[in-house]
């Protein structure tokens, strides 16, 4: 086998200048598969590590997807909102352990900000139940005094390079503006009070404050738009009555897990509005479902691109096969017989493919380690530059084997013409 | 050496015999020259004596041994130890260099790597028959096909000679060459093939050069008689 592979090599480096582009479309489908395999790995991850301890998000009746998403990830457009009676009527019942509102519709500088309650920071986790730590500073106070007080995340803080202190002006809607020269809510400066530590999750990327300072950004404001004329300074504001009549969603968390069926049956039958109760998991679940589709079809795609650069592998093989008809009669006249020029063939096959592969899976984890700080900072998902999944060790080595397959193709094919040919090659 | 009980041979099975030959012997160390017009069948004879071609009736036997009566691969491995072959052109690997082409049969023939360590083994080998055959040292280490293709069939004549296989097969080995080339190639392929002890059988349609072998054989001529007998 040693003399053949020694011949294999001479041979393949002679024409390396087909064979290297056979092996960049091996490559390119590889990283696709892989990169594709990992991506959907990190983002199922990403998202279900987003969430956890809370058994219940309610909100005004929609679709459960939206709900999760706005309240949790703040992706999508503003859902209704639902009354603060509501709220409170929850937390009277006897199976809840608290309640945390949650309302949004501000950002800064592009981040969401959230109004809740201190209590927010208690109970809120992610992860494996891991609770919100305070890296720097303190919550904000639920009192009056602590009316513009603010609470960062970790992206928020490193980005915008903010220590404690630091002042920061809202604007109106999710989006916001990039420089804060515009920021509808510039009257009423907040003051930097907290930086969270880092938790991988979309709260990285929030400006936490109360609800009673939203309500207070807003008194002067009616249906989205400020009032003509009416300007109501940030010290008066603590004059009038701060607390909301409407939140966007609550978080619920329950004495026990068992009474989840019952507590959502309370809300998904509340009288006065129409509410709907979402477990998380199952609206993850959900999103699972309605992504898995176009997961599906991604993969299907990369799946045909994978079978398209192997295709050609066996075209360019085949096609060069013609003018390697004297090569092979060749060796046929100094002794190797037709089983070797089908091993030869063969080992070629075997070398071009492991290198596709291979340059392959070099690509797509130098362009992912390359990514991971955008996708971070713009998606809030981390790429995790862990050891390889067994997904995508499969979809390498189903690539890996269809190339092997395919190589044999054109190497029984030689394997033929060699022994049709004998040492006399008819061209 | 070569022994052929009457054969009959055609490329298509029930189609018109390409070559129908008599019983034909060669002796050890002989040189026949086989001569005839394109077409008539002169490869063929030689796919048949190398092996890699069977009679569909008839036997080729060559030292003693009948092809048919071995299967593929133990002839692949007979052919390696006791044939060498020399085409029109073509001959070397464009991709391994003026050593590495000379010493292939070594690579798939234990039985003439073994004659090579008399002499040094195979590199030594290639070397003492490369000089033989005329090609200055300062070409064995370049790649074929940066040879001309004078200097490429002597190559090939070397790498046929390589511990020594009985038989030398030459498809037409000059006609590639100019005129001026032919008679001192064939001196040198005559020469090493006596002291090399191998039986020479070259294939031409080249007349000028056949007075110089042992036999001299007319193909067309030797179908006729086999048609007639």
């Amino acid at each position: 086998m040693n003399r053949l592979s020694e011949i294999a090599r001479q041979s393949a480096w002679n024409r390396r200048s087909t064979l290297v582009w056979v092996v960049v479309s091996l490559a390119l489908a590889t990283a696709l598969l892989w990169t594709l395999e990992r991506l959907r790995h990190d983002i199922r991850h990403s998202f279900s590590q987003s969430v956890s301890g809370v058994d219940l998000i309610v909100g005004a009746r929609s679709s459960p997807v939206q709900l999760l998403l706005f309240s949790v990830f703040h992706i999508g457009n503003v859902p209704q909102g639902m009354s603060m009676d509501s709220v409170r009527m929850l937390a009277q019942h006897r199976s809840v352990s608290w309640v945390v509102p949650l309302s949004l519709g501000d950002a800064h500088r592009g981040f969401p900000v959230l109004g809740t309650t201190a209590a927010y920071f208690q109970h809120f986790a992610y992860g494996d139940k891991q609770r919100l730590a305070l890296r720097q500073g303190a919550v904000f106070a639920d009192t009056l005094d602590g009316l513009y007080e603010a609470v960062i995340g970790a992206e928020v803080a490193r980005q915008m390079g903010y220590d404690l202190g630091q002042s920061i002006t809202l604007s109106h809607g999710m989006h916001g503006h990039a420089d804060g020269a515009h920021d509808e809510h510039a009257d009423k400066p907040f003051r930097v009070v907290g930086i969270l530590a880092p938790t991988g999750t979309p709260v990285d990327r929030t400006v936490h404050v109360s609800l009673q300072a939203l309500e207070a950004l807003h008194l002067d404001w009616v249906a989205g738009t400020p009032l003509p004329g009416g300007q109501i300074p940030a010290d008066q504001a603590r004059k009038f009555k701060l607390e909301p009549e409407e939140v966007t969603a609550a978080l619920v968390g329950l004495k026990t897990r068992a009474a989840v069926f019952n507590v959502q049956r309370f809300v998904n039958f509340h009288e006065p509005e129409a509410l709907m109760g979402v477990m998380p998991g199952v609206a993850l679940g959900e999103l699972w479902s309605v992504l898995g589709i176009g997961e599906n079809a991604l993969l299907a795609v990369s799946g045909l691109v994978a079978l398209v650069s192997i295709v050609s592998l066996m075209a360019v093989v085949l096609a060069g096969l013609n003018e390697r008809r004297r090569e092979l009669a060749v060796l046929r006249a100094v002794g190797a017989g037709p089983r070797h020029v089908l091993g030869l063939l063969t080992l070629e096959g075997v070398w071009v493919t492991c290198a596709g592969v291979l340059l392959g899976v070099l690509l797509a984890q130098a362009a992912m380690a390359l990514a991971t700080p955008w996708m971070q900072q713009a998606l809030g998902i981390r790429l995790q530059m862990a050891a390889p999944l067994p997904t995508q060790l499969a979809l390498a080595a189903a690539v890996l084997l269809a190339g092997l397959l395919a190589s044999l193709g054109p190497a029984w094919r030689a394997y033929r013409l060699s022994l049709a040919d004998g040492l006399s090659p008819r061209i | 050496m070569i022994d052929i009980e009457p054969l009959r041979f055609a490329w298509t099975r029930g189609g018109a015999d390409t070559l129908a030959l008599g019983r034909w012997h060669v002796g050890q160390g002989q040189t026949v020259f086989l001569y005839g017009p394109s077409g008539c069948g002169k490869s063929t004879l030689l796919g048949l004596l190398a092996g890699v071609l069977s009679p569909n009736q008839g036997r080729v036997c060559l030292l003693g041994q009948d092809w048919a009566a071995l299967t593929a691969g133990r002839r692949d491995a007979f052919r390696a130890d006791h044939v060498g072959v020399i085409f029109q052109q073509f001959n070397l690997l464009p991709y391994l260099n003026v050593m590495d082409n000379v010493t292939l049969p070594c690579r798939f023939s234990v039985l003439r790597r073994t004659r090579c360590l008399t002499a040094g083994g195979p590199e030594a080998c290639a070397q003492s028959w490369l000089q033989r055959m005329d090609l200055p040292a300062g070409l064995w280490t370049r790649r074929a096909d940066a040879l001309s293709v004078g200097q490429q069939q002597r190559v090939a004549a070397a790498r046929a000679l390589i511990g020594q296989p009985e038989l030398i097969l030459a498809d037409e080995p000059t006609s590639a060459l100019d005129a001026a080339l032919r008679q001192g190639f064939m001196d040198l392929l005559l020469q090493a093939a006596r002291d090399a002890g191998s039986t020479l059988v070259c294939v031409s349609h080249d007349e000028q050069q056949a007075a110089r072998f042992d036999l001299q054989w007319s193909l067309p001529a030797m179908q006729e008689t086999a048609a007639r007998g």
